[in-house]
C-alpha cells in the first residue's frame, strides 16, 4: 500500500510541470465556459423576461379592451331590453287567443331581434324569458334550454335580489361552458320582477378575446372573485377555482394592477391582473417563466456545446501539454542518465520544437565537449610522445662515460679484443636505441640490444651477475616497443644485488595465448611491495641508460596498446624479484 | 502519428458538435416532406387516396348519413373523405364569403345546401359549382328535387333527403272530440280547421303549434298547390296573383280565427309543444319523426295522414318543407367528389336501405324507395307504415322553381300575414308585398 503511494507520489512529482499546466488550462476553460455561460444567460433571460412583460402588459390592456367592449355591448343590450315598452307588455301578457298571441310573439321576436343584432357579430346569444311561458331564444341551438329550466334557475334568484345589477355565472350546454350574462327585469314603479333577460357567450368564443395571445406557457385566466376560472386558454381549468388567484384577489381587491408570484397546480406563475369592470371579474395573465426560459434556451444543446467544448479542451490541453512537457520530462530523464565522460551517447530529437531545439542544443554541446576531450587527450599524448622522445634521446652521459671508461682500460691492458667488443655492443646500442621512440622492434632486434647492453655492463662490473637469455625461436618475428625490458634489467643489475653479489637475471619472452609475456627475473635480494599493481618507488634513483625509466613503462604500453598489457611485480625480501610485461603479439 | 491523431480526434470533435446542431433541422425537414407528401395526394391522377371534404350540419342526420356513405363507397377513385360539422348559417356565409372573393381556398369538396337557398348559390356563382349531371341518372330522382338542384339545363347537386311533408296526427285526441284517423285523411284546410275547432272543445288542446316568425306551413301549403312565390322563372314575384298564397292566407288566418293555435317560439316550444301533448296535430315534414317518437309516453297515439289541401285549382295532400342536397364545388377533387356521391347518394341501393332502417330518414331515390325496409310497420304509429306513405307521396309533390329569393320574400310575407291577421284586407295585403318584393329584389 505504502509502495502504491510512493509510486503515486513519485509520479505526481515526475508529472508536476504536466499536472501545473494541464491544471491551469482546464480550470480556465471550465470557468470560462461556465461563468460566460452564466453571465449570458442571466443577460438574456432578464432581457427577454423585461421584453415579454412590456408585451403582456400590452396583451393584457388590449384582451381588457375588448372585454371591456364585451360589456358594454352586454350592458346596453340588457337595458334596451329592459326599457323596452313592446318586451315588457308581452311577458306581463298571458295567453289569450291565437290571433293575439300571434301579434304579441311577432311584436316581441321583432323587438328581440333587433336588440339581437347589436351582440350577435360578437357572436353572443340573446334570450329573453318571461313568467307567462315566454321564451324568446335569438339562437336556439347555441342554447338549446327548454322554458322550464331556465326559469326555474338558481341564478334567477340572484338575479331577482339585485333587480338592476347585471350578473354573471357560467353554465354548462353540452359540454360546453357558457358564460351567461343575466339581469331581472323589474317595473321600476311595482319593484316586481316581469321577467329574465340573459346574454350568453360560449366559453371558446370569449377566449377569442385574448387566445391569440396566449400560449402553454403564457396564460391568461378569467377568473369570478372566488377564483374559479370562467374562462382561459387553458381549458382543463376552466370551472376549478384558483386558490391562489383568490388570496391574491381578497388581499388588495382594490388595486388596479398586481404583481407577484402565484403557484398553480403546482406550477410557478408570474402574475399580471387587471380587473375587469363590467364584469366584476379579475383578468389574470400567468406566466411560467421557467417554462418560457426554459424554451427560450435549448438547455440540451447548450449543454451538449459546453460539454463538448469542453471535453474538446480538455483531451487537447492534455496532449499538447502532455505532449510539451512528456518531451521534457524526457529529456530531463535522458540528461539525469548520462554518465560521467559519456559524451558519446547522445539525446533523441524528439518531441516539440522547444524540446527538439534543446535536444540538438545540448547534442551539439556534448559533441563539441566531446572533440575538445579528445583534443585535449591527443595533445596530452603528444606531449607525453615527446617527454619520452625527449628521454630516449638523452643518453645518459655518465653510461657513455662510464662505458668509454671501461673500454680505455681494456685498452690500456691491452685487452684489445674485448675493447673492440665492448665499443661494438655500445655501437649498436646506440644506433638501435637513437630510433624513432614510437618505432616497434622485432623481438630478435631487441635481444641484440639487450644483449649488448648486457655485455657492455658485464664488460664494466664483471660477470658476477650471470645473465641468461631464454627466448622462444616462435616469438622472433613479432614486434615490440624499444627498450621496453632495459630498465628491469637495468634495475636488476644495479638494485637486486646490493647484499647478494653474484646471481642471474633470467630473461624469459614468450607466447603466451595472445600476449607476448616477456618476464625478467633475478634472484636478488627482492623487496616488500608496497602496492599489488607497479609497485616502483625508485624514482629517485637515477637512469642509468636511457631517460626512460621503469615508471614508464607501464605508462607507455598503457597508452600504446590499452590497460589489458602492462608490468606486473612480484617479489617478496630474500626471494628475488620478477616483472612480467605483457604485451601484444604484433607482427612487424 | 500523433498529429495525426489530434487532428482525427479535433475533426471528430467538431463533427460531433455540427451533428448535434443539425439535428432539428433534419427533424423539420423530414416533417416538411411529410406535409408535401399530404398535398401531392390530393392532385389527381397520382395513384393516391383523394382527400375530400365535406360540409353539412346535422350530426345525427346529414353528418350520420356521410358517415355510412364514407363505409359503403366502393368507387373506382381511392379517396378519404373527411366530414366536417358547421351550423347552417356558417356554411351559407362562409360559402358566401369563399365564392364572392372567387376562391376556393378552404372551400370543401362537397357541402350540403338546403333546396331553398341552392338557386341563389348557383345563380350568382355558377362557375364555381361542378355539375354532376353526367355522374347520375336524374330520372331515379323525385322531379321536384331536379328542380332545385338543377340550372341553366346542368344538375348540380345531389339530392339527398326529403322534407316530404306529412300531418302528424294524436289520434286519441281526435277520438276524444268523436273523429277517427280516417276524419283526417285527404281533408282540405278548413274540413281541418273545424276538427281543430271540435278538438279544442273537448280537450282544450290547441290544434297545432306555430311560430309567427316561422313561415312554414305557408310554404307548405302554396307548394302543395303547386306553386311558390315566383314565376316560372325563378325571379318575378308571384303574389298579388297568386291564388294558392291568397289560399294559404285564408288558411291560415281561419287557424287563428278559430283560436286552435298554440305559439311558439323556438325549436324546444315546438317540440315541447306535441311531446308535452299540448296539440293534437303536427303539420310538417318527414324528419320530425325521430322527435315525436322522442316521447315515448304517447306510442300509439300517434299516426300519419297526408296534409290537408288548398281549395284551388292543382291542389295535393303532398309538399315539402326543408331538404338539402349535395353540391360539388368546381376545384380540385371535384370528380372524385362527383364520383363519391353518384357511388353512394346517386344509386346505392344498400347505403338507402342503411338510411331508412338505421335513420328513419328517406332518401329521394325513387329505386332505392321500393326497398322493402320501407313497408316497416310502426309500433309507435299504431304499426302504421309511415315511410311507405311518405314514400308515396314525395313522388306526388309538385315540382316547383324556388329561385334565388326564397328567404327574402319569405320575411315580407311574414310582416304582411301579421298585418292580414290584424285586419287588414287580403288583396291589399297581397299587393303591398308584392310592390315590396319587386322593389327589394331588383
Amino acid at each position: 500500500m505504502s509502495h502504491m503511494i510512493e509510486t503515486v507520489k513519485d509520479w505526481f512529482y515526475r508529472n508536476g510541470l504536466f499536472l501545473k499546466v494541464f491544471g491551469v488550462t482546464l480550470t480556465s476553460v471550465l470557468l470560462v465556459t461556465i461563468l460566460i455561460s452564466v453571465s449570458t444567460l442571466r443577460i438574456s433571460t432578464t432581457y427577454f423576461m423585461d421584453t415579454f412583460s412590456l408585451t403582456n402588459e400590452r396583451i393584457m390592456n388590449e384582451s381588457k379592451r375588448r372585454f371591456d367592449d364585451y360589456t358594454t355591448a352586454v350592458v346596453s343590450t340588457l337595458q334596451s331590453v329592459e326599457n323596452s315598452g313592446t318586451i315588457k307588455r308581452v311577458l306581463d301578457r298571458e295567453r289569450t287567443t291565437s290571433i293575439v298571441d300571434a301579434q304579441s310573439a311577432y311584436d316581441i321576436v321583432t323587438e328581440v331581434r333587433r336588440k339581437y343584432a347589436r351582440i350577435q357579430p360578437i357572436g353572443a346569444n340573446l334570450i329573453v324569458i318571461g313568467p307567462h311561458e315566454h321564451l324568446y331564444n335569438m339562437n336556439y341551438s347555441y342554447w338549446p334550454v327548454t322554458y322550464e329550466a331556465l326559469y326555474n334557475w338558481s341564478f334567477n334568484d340572484q338575479l331577482k335580489q339585485q333587480p338592476n345589477q347585471i350578473q354573471y355565472t357560467m353554465v354548462e350546454n353540452e359540454g360546453l361552458p357558457l358564460i351567461v350574462a343575466g339581469t331581472a327585469l323589474s317595473n321600476q314603479f311595482t319593484s316586481g320582477t316581469y321577467g329574465f333577460s340573459y346574454v350568453a357567450i360560449r366559453e371558446e368564443q370569449m377566449r377569442g378575446f385574448f387566445e391569440g395571445y396566449t400560449s402553454e406557457e403564457n396564460t391568461i385566466v378569467l377568473v369570478n372573485r372566488d377564483g374559479v376560472v370562467l374562462s382561459s386558454n387553458q381549458e382543463q381549468w376552466i370551472g376549478e377555482a384558483l386558490g391562489g388567484l383568490k388570496e391574491m384577489i381578497n388581499q388588495d381587491p382594490l388595486s388596479e394592477q398586481l404583481i407577484d408570484q402565484v403557484t398553480v397546480f403546482g406550477t410557478d406563475y408570474q402574475v399580471l391582473m387587471e380587473y375587469v369592470t363590467g364584469l366584476d371579474m379579475y383578468l389574470v395573465n400567468l406566466v411560467d417563466q421557467e417554462t418560457i426560459v426554459g424554451n427560450l434556451i435549448n438547455a440540451r444543446e447548450l449543454l451538449l456545446i459546453i460539454t463538448g467544448i469542453v471535453l474538446m479542451a480538455t483531451v487537447l490541453s492534455w496532449l499538447i501539454s502532455r505532449h510539451i512537457t512528456l518531451s521534457l520530462t524526457r529529456l530531463v530523464r535522458q540528461i539525469a542518465k548520462l554518465n560521467k565522460h559519456h559524451f558519446k551517447k547522445r539525446l533523441e530529437e524528439e518531441g516539440g520544437y522547444e524540446s527538439t531545439q534543446i535536444a540538438r542544443a545540448f547534442n551539439y554541446t556534448l559533441d563539441e565537449l566531446d572533440q575538445y576531450v579528445r583534443v585535449v587527450v591527443e595533445s596530452q599524448k603528444k606531449q607525453r610522445d615527446a617527454e619520452l622522445r625527449a628521454l630516449q634521446h638523452q643518453i645518459n652521459p655518465h653510461f657513455l662515460y662510464n662505458t668509454l671508461t671501461t673500454v680505455k682500460f681494456m685498452v690500456r691492458h691491452e685487452q684489445t679484443e674485448e675493447a673492440v667488443e665492448t665499443i661494438h655492443a655500445l655501437i649498436n646500442l646506440l644506433q638501435n636505441t637513437l630510433g624513432e621512440v614510437g618505432e616497434t622492434v622485432s623481438v630478435e632486434q631487441e635481444l641484440e640490444n639487450m644483449k649488448h647492453y648486457v655485455q657492455i655492463n658485464q664488460a664494466r662490473y664483471g660477470d658476477q651477475i650471470r645473465v641468461n637469455f631464454f627466448v622462444a625461436p616462435d616469438v622472433y618475428a613479432y614486434h615490440m616497443p624499444k627498450l621496453v625490458l632495459q630498465p628491469f634489467i637495468e634495475n636488476a643489475f644495479f638494485h637486486a644485488f646490493n647484499e647478494k653479489k653474484t646471481g642471474y637475471i633470467q630473461i624469459m619472452i614468450q607466447k603466451q595465448a595472445d600476449t607476448l609475456y616477456c618476464e625478467v627475473m633475478d634472484d636478488g635480494d627482492g623487496m616488500t611491495l608496497s602496492k599489488e599493481a607497479f609497485p616502483y618507488v625508485v624514482k629517485h634513483k637515477r637512469q642509468m641508460f636511457s631517460g626512460i625509466g621503469m615508471k614508464n613503462v607501464q605508462e607507455r604500453i598503457n597508452m600504446l596498446y590499452g590497460n589489458q598489457y602492462g608490468v606486473t611485480v612480484k617479489s617478496a625480501p630474500g626471494e628475488g624479484t620478477r616483472v612480467i610485461v605483457t604485451l601484444p603479439l604484433i607482427k612487424s | 502519428m500523433k498529429k495525426f491523431l489530434l487532428m482525427f480526434l479535433l475533426v471528430g470533435m467538431i463533427g460531433l458538435l455540427v451533428a448535434c446542431g443539425n439535428g432539428d433541422e433534419e427533424a423539420t425537414d423530414s416533417g416538411d416532406t411529410n406535409d408535401t407528401d399530404q398535398t401531392e395526394s390530393t392532385d389527381e391522377g397520382s395513384g393516391e387516396a383523394v382527400n375530400i371534404t365535406a360540409w353539412a350540419w346535422d350530426p345525427n342526420f346529414n353528418i350520420r348519413a356521410l358517415n355510412y356513405a364514407k363505409d359503403l363507397y366502393d368507387g373506382e377513385i381511392d379517396l378519404d373523405l373527411e366530414v366536417i360539422e358547421n351550423a347552417q348559417d356558417d356554411i351559407v356565409q362562409r360559402l358566401n364569403t369563399g365564392l364572392s372573393s372567387g376562391t376556393t381556398q378552404g372551400m370543401p369538396n362537397i357541402v350540403l345546401i338546403e333546396d331553398y337557398r341552392a338557386q341563389s348559390f348557383l345563380q350568382a356563382y355558377p362557375d364555381a359549382f361542378y355539375p354532376i349531371t353526367d355522374y347520375v341518372v336524374f330520372e331515379d330522382f323525385a322531379p321536384y328535387k331536379i328542380e332545385a338542384t338543377s340550372y341553366a339545363g346542368d344538375v348540380y347537386g345531389l339530392p339527398f333527403d326529403t322534407g316530404v311533408t306529412g300531418l302528424y296526427v294524436r289520434v286519441d285526441l281526435l277520438e276524444e272530440a268523436g273523429y277517427t284517423f280516417d276524419d283526417i285523411v285527404d281533408i282540405t284546410w278548413s274540413e281541418y280547421t273545424e276538427i281543430g275547432k271540435a278538438v279544442k272543445e273537448a280537450t282544450g288542446k290547441d290544434m297545432l303549434t306555430l311560430d309567427p316568425n316561422d313561415n312554414g306551413l305557408m310554404r307548405i301549403m302554396i307548394q302543395s298547390a303547386g306553386s311558390w312565390y315566383f314565376e316560372e322563372d325563378g325571379q318575378t314575384p308571384y303574389l298579388a296573383e297568386n291564388e294558392a298564397l291568397a289560399a294559404s292566407f285564408e288558411a291560415l288566418k281561419a287557424l287563428f280565427d278559430a283560436n286552435i293555435v298554440r305559439l311558439n317560439s323556438d325549436w324546444s316550444q315546438f317540440v315541447g309543444a306535441f311531446n308535452n301533448g299540448d296539440v293534437a296535430t303536427v303539420p310538417t315534414g318527414n324528419w320530425i319523426t325521430p322527435s315525436v317518437m322522442a316521447e315515448e309516453s304517447q306510442s300509439g297515439d300517434w299516426r300519419v295522414a297526408p296534409i290537408p289541401r288548398l281549395e284551388v285549382e292543382g291542389a295535393t295532400h303532398a309538399s315539402n318543407l326543408g331538404g338539402s342536397s349535395f353540391y360539388v364545388l368546381n376545384q380540385d377533387g371535384k370528380e372524385a367528389a362527383a364520383t363519391f356521391l353518384s357511388n353512394t347518394f346517386g344509386g346505392n341501393l344498400e347505403f338507402y336501405d342503411t338510411l331508412i332502417t338505421e335513420m328513419g330518414a328517406i332518401g329521394t331515390y325513387l329505386p332505392g324507395l321500393e326497398s322493402e325496409a320501407y313497408d316497416m310497420e310502426v309500433e309507435f304509429f299504431g304499426n302504421q307504415q309511415i315511410y311507405n306513405e311518405f314514400v308515396q307521396w314525395t313522388e306526388e309533390i309538385p315540382a316547383v322553381e324556388y329561385g334565388i329569393h326564397t328567404y327574402a320574400v319569405d320575411d315580407i310575407m311574414i310582416v304582411e300575414f301579421q298585418n292580414y291577421l290584424n285586419g287588414q284586407d287580403l288583396s291589399t295585403v297581397l299587393e303591398r308585398a308584392q310592390t315590396q318584393a319587386e322593389t327589394q329584389l331588383q
